[in-house]
């Protein structure tokens, strides 16, 4: 099939290509080229007039195809298709070719070399089009359902927002509690809130929307099937051993004969093996951690049969059309030994200084010492020159500043910040103001010359080249030494089941940072919160609520239409060979039996166009519609035509 | 280096309330007309004292070179107060020179200041009732009421006490700034002309934007200085602690005349400026500011009305006026010269005198 009336109109983008490029030229050089009907050159293509004489042409002479030559398609090729649309012709019979950044603006000075080349490039776009296909959207129906991975801030508040619209959420959270590391923080910035107000206050709004929300905590994804639209994922509910209300929890916490470390506060106090991390701890059910439990059954004297301890794991199926991460981040791990964590006693990471915070009352002490004098270093796995983190954590300046203020406010401490550079960007540069207006010491380092940190007595000394000095080697005697840690990414096996693109710094990836900023290259995917890139709790919470406008512009539509430029099998050409399923790194060619014989299938609405199977097919079997081997070869053939002068 | 936030905190009693609104970017150092590359201030010693670097503040000679012009004040993007900053570390220093420790107390404590200040001018009034000569009521007898042969000799005992207690001051100021810098002998001769310059002129002080600075200096300076060779030269002039007073185109009349003049102008100017905090120089004052100026004001004042008493030949207002004048002068010149503010007299140019020794001893090294 060919197309046999195609249109060609140069467009003299008002001198932009017509000072260079010989217009008049390119349309005679054009006009008796196979398939042509008419060919034409216009000031501005892209004006009204530009566009109804395009409109009139196919209307009047019956053209089956359209070549419009002028700027980069990323400025007008959608104006283009739209005036084919409205003509009543397939708007994908349309080829926009670049004649000013590839030809006027790239030779200004050989106007006739660039006059060539523009003939050259024309004549591949009426080749193109000349065996181009009419072809419609794909349309994907989209039931108001979503899963949303990880109930920290972010993924609570990106719930609120959708069942408010009446969308079913599943929320699933592998801990045996919602609120993720914003419970662990101590003041927030700004607000001052503990971290903990800030979760009650969205549990609170949690349990009016329990008709939209299904929460399952303790849980985790075992697999996702399926694309956009029709996710199938089937997640693992584990036992939390405690099935149902009880009045006496308090007095069976108080049973149980085990202590173990507390995580939640980083070990620095324990916990029974039937616990809540912290008093308003949500779901109101208390845990058991059955790494710790013995079994003695204490507990369950206590609360009978609202404890079950041979409760068994639970397998649920559930069916999401978008799916939501928002799993999070680890603070950085400080190596043993780097500025003496782990080698001293009173070197601690920041989330830990503010789990201390929360924890005291009256006095600051650590290990039954009181802490008088602390130093702050700054840029801790942050910013490394060699190693994984290269990039900046951002949110620890400003949070660094913010637990010292309160530490200096609430227990009179004093504070020394040892920093590279420091930024408390935005709305919270007062807070530097305000700990340098209350006495605080900020020392600065180079990275060639870190501090060093030594014991002397029962102080930590802080060795600092101080490039705000002269150089001088400054000796801080402190209690404790904080370290600054940055966020680092959280590897976790469900991004892997979608294969979620991950950026340099190993945080998840969206596709593009302002025109899509909450999609991932993966249809339906979506992601929330510091998964994607250190975030502080005002950016998280606005990212969540960003992927939950997003979802709903799918969700509350109902469908969705997608590119028709995806791969096609031709079956009697495929020999079931397999590479482009090996090749596919969107996972969206599966091979299937037909006949007793394997053929490739396309998964429609998860393939992206990208052409790698196309590449490696050895029978030429997969097309990329609307960039088919006919096409491009037709293309290469009119370019290298001879042009007459 | 230790860093001492303890001693940062001891420099607020100096005056240094404002360490911490620094944020160290050195626009004052850059605006400065007086910093060089070699003697850089203020940011260096608003750093200094931010991390409390004690001795290294000790042992620097820059802060005497600062002459509080004031225009750092009035760039400073956090309103530091640079100027202030160094004017405190400059009371500082003149505690850590002082070899009596009773600089140090009247700088940190309001108690030693209104003590001392009392005890000088109640002791004076005491010993000019018990050593006064008989009191002539029919005319005016000065002399006859403070005979020339004790209040003369009197006076040259007090003012050895305070040259001595001072030169051993600047000698331990030397020590300071010199450390372990070893210079010749002959460089302290051939350097003597920067010490007297700037004792006679204070040049330094003519660098700054602000030139009316050096000149309201300059009068109080020379006032001071026609006063004191008059009052030095009485002994064989006698025309100041007289029974007879000279004419008014007396030379050292006119020279006195002078010395008043100039001295009440520039004091009450000062004290007015202290009040308005208009000029930077005088927006922040110590207590110690405002001890000097009142004690001064005073002296030159009742010396003055010493004189309008004479001249109208009232004998009784007289011989009060000249106790009170005695009594103002000597808590003045006893605690001003020698421990407080007006040491700055031998400090400032003996700073540019070692200063520079101490660069040609290294140079020659």
């Amino acid at each position: 099939m060919v197309n046999d009336k195609i249109g060609v109109y140069v467009c003299h983008c008002g001198g932009n290509i017509s000072d260079v490029v010989d217009v008049y030229k390119v349309v005679k050089a054009v006009q008796n080229f196979p398939n042509v009907a008419v060919a034409k050159e216009f000031m501005f293509m892209c004006s009204d007039q530009g566009q109804q004489m395009i409109e009139d042409d196919i209307k009047e002479l019956g053209l089956n195809g359209v070549v419009v030559a002028s700027c980069s398609p990323h400025l007008h090729e959608t104006t283009f298709r739209k005036v084919l649309a409205r003509a009543g012709l397939n708007p994908f019979l349309f080829e926009h070719i670049n004649i000013r950044e590839h030809a006027a603006w790239a030779h200004k000075h050989d106007p006739e070399g660039a006059t060539e080349k523009a003939i050259r490039l024309v004549r591949s776009g009426i080749a193109k089009v000349s065996k181009a296909r009419a072809l419609e959207s794909i349309r994907i129906d989209m039931p108001p359902q979503i899963l949303i991975i990880g109930a920290g801030i972010a993924g609570i508040r990106s719930a609120l927002d959708l069942a408010k619209l009446g969308i079913e959420v599943h929320l699933v959270e592998q801990l045996p509690f919602v609120g993720g590391r914003i419970a662990q923080g101590y003041g927030a910035y700004p607000s001052g809130k503990i971290g903990t107000e800030l979760i009650d206050e969205l549990v609170e709004e949690l349990k009016k929307e329990k008709s939209n929300i299904h929460l399952y905590t303790n849980a985790e994804v075992v697999s996702i099937e399926g694309f956009i639209g029709n996710f199938e994922v089937e997640i693992q509910i584990n036992p939390r051993y405690v099935v149902k209300e009880c009045d006496k929890f308090d007095e069976a916490i108080e049973k149980c004969p085990i202590e173990v470390l507390d995580e939640f506060n980083y070990g620095m106090t324990k916990r029974k093996a039937i616990y809540y991390p912290y008093p308003n701890a949500y779901p109101e059910l208390p845990a058991i951690d059955m790494n710790a439990c013995n079994k003695c059954g204490e507990c369950v004297n206590v609360c009978g049969d609202a404890i079950d301890l041979d409760q068994k794991p639970e397998r649920k199926k559930i069916k999401a059309s978008i799916i939501t991460f928002a799993t999070g981040f680890d603070p950085y791990e400080p190596k043993e030994g780097e500025y003496g964590y782990k080698q001293f006693d009173n070197v601690v990471t920041l989330p830990q200084f503010e789990r201390l915070l929360a924890l005291s009352n009256g006095k600051l002490e650590y290990k039954g010492k009181e802490i008088k004098d602390v130093a702050f270093i700054y840029c801790v796995g942050s910013r490394e020159r060699e190693g994984e983190h290269k990039y900046c954590s951002r949110y620890c300046c400003t949070a660094t500043i913010n637990a010292a203020l309160a530490a200096n406010q609430k227990f009179g401490v004093r504070t020394f910040h040892v920093y590279r550079d420091i930024r408390t960007y935005g709305k919270y540069e007062t807070y530097y103001e305000e700990a340098s207006k209350n006495g605080a010491v900020f020392l600065k380092f180079s990275p060639d010359e870190p501090p060093e940190i030594t014991q002397s007595g029962d102080k930590l000394i802080v060795k600092v080249k101080d490039q705000l000095t002269f150089g001088e080697e400054i000796e801080i005697p402190v209690d404790m030494v904080v370290l600054s840690v940055g966020m680092v990414p959280r590897k976790t096996e469900v991004v892997s089941m979608l294969r979620v693109p991950y950026s340099m710094d190993g945080f998840l990836q969206e596709v593009h940072p302002k025109l899509r900023p909450v999609e991932t290259a993966i249809g339906g995917v979506l992601i929330a919160g510091a998964c994607q890139a250190p975030k502080d709790t005002v950016e998280a919470t606005a990212s969540a609520s960003a992927t939950a406008a997003k979802a709903s512009t799918y969700l509350l539509r109902g469908y969705t239409e997608l590119d028709p430029f995806i791969v096609e099998v031709d079956a009697e050409k495929c020999t079931g060979c397999g590479d482009c399923v090996e090749e596919c790194m969107f996972g969206s060619i599966e091979l299937k039996d037909v006949n007793g014989e394997k053929k490739a299938f396309v998964i429609e609405a998860t393939c992206r166009g990208c052409g790698a199977c196309a590449g490696i097919c050895p029978e030429e079997a997969i097309n990329l519609r609307g960039y088919t081997y006919d096409q491009l070869r037709a293309q290469i053939d009119a370019m290298l035509e001879e042009v007459e002068e | 280096m230790r860093l001492n936030v303890d001693f940062t905190a001891k420099l607020k009693k100096f005056g240094a309330e404002t360490t911490y609104e620094c944020f160290n970017c050195g626009n004052c150092t850059a605006i400065c007309p007086l910093s060089t590359n070699e003697e850089q201030f203020p940011r260096k010693f608003i750093r200094y004292l931010q991390l409390g670097l004690e001795s290294k503040i000790r042992s620097s000679v820059e802060p005497w070179l600062c002459y509080y012009c004031g225009e750092c004040q009035q760039t400073c993007p956090r309103q530091a107060n640079p100027g202030e900053l160094m004017m405190s570390v400059r009371r500082y220093l003149t505690t850590v020179y002082d070899w009596t420790g009773l600089s140090k107390r009247l700088y940190t404590s309001t108690t030693w200041k209104f003590l001392s200040v009392g005890i000088l001018f109640f002791a004076t009034l005491f010993i000019v009732y018990l050593l006064h000569g008989p009191i002539v009521t029919d005319h005016t007898e000065l002399e006859t009421f403070a005979p020339a042969e004790i209040v003369h000799p009197a006076g040259y005992v007090f003012g050895t006490i305070l040259a001595v207690i001072l030169l051993g001051n600047v000698y331990r100021m030397h020590k300071f700034i010199m450390g372990d810098t070893k210079a010749p002998f002959s460089l302290y001769i051939q350097e003597l002309g920067t010490l007297i310059k700037h004792f006679a002129i204070q040049a330094r002080l003519r660098l700054c934007e602000n030139k009316s600075l050096w000149l309201k200096h300059w009068l109080l300076m020379t006032g001071y200085t026609a006063a004191f060779i008059l009052v030095q030269v009485d002994i064989l002039t006698f025309w100041s602690l007289t029974n007879n007073p000279p004419p008014a185109w007396h030379p050292a009349k006119i020279l006195w005349t002078y010395a008043t003049v100039a001295m009440l102008y520039a004091t009450t100017v000062a004290i007015i400026g202290r009040l308005k905090k208009e000029e930077p120089i005088h927006q922040y004052s110590h207590s110690t500011d405002w001890m000097f100026l009142i004690l001064l004001w005073l002296t030159v004042f009742t010396g003055f009305l010493v004189r309008i008493f004479m001249q109208f030949d009232l004998p009784l207002p007289t011989y009060y006026a000249f106790a009170i004048h005695l009594a103002f002068t000597v808590p003045l010149l006893g605690l001003e010269v020698p421990f407080t503010k007006w040491s700055h007299l031998a400090y400032r140019p003996f700073a540019l005198y070692f200063l520079n020794v101490k660069r040609r001893a290294l140079e020659g090294e």
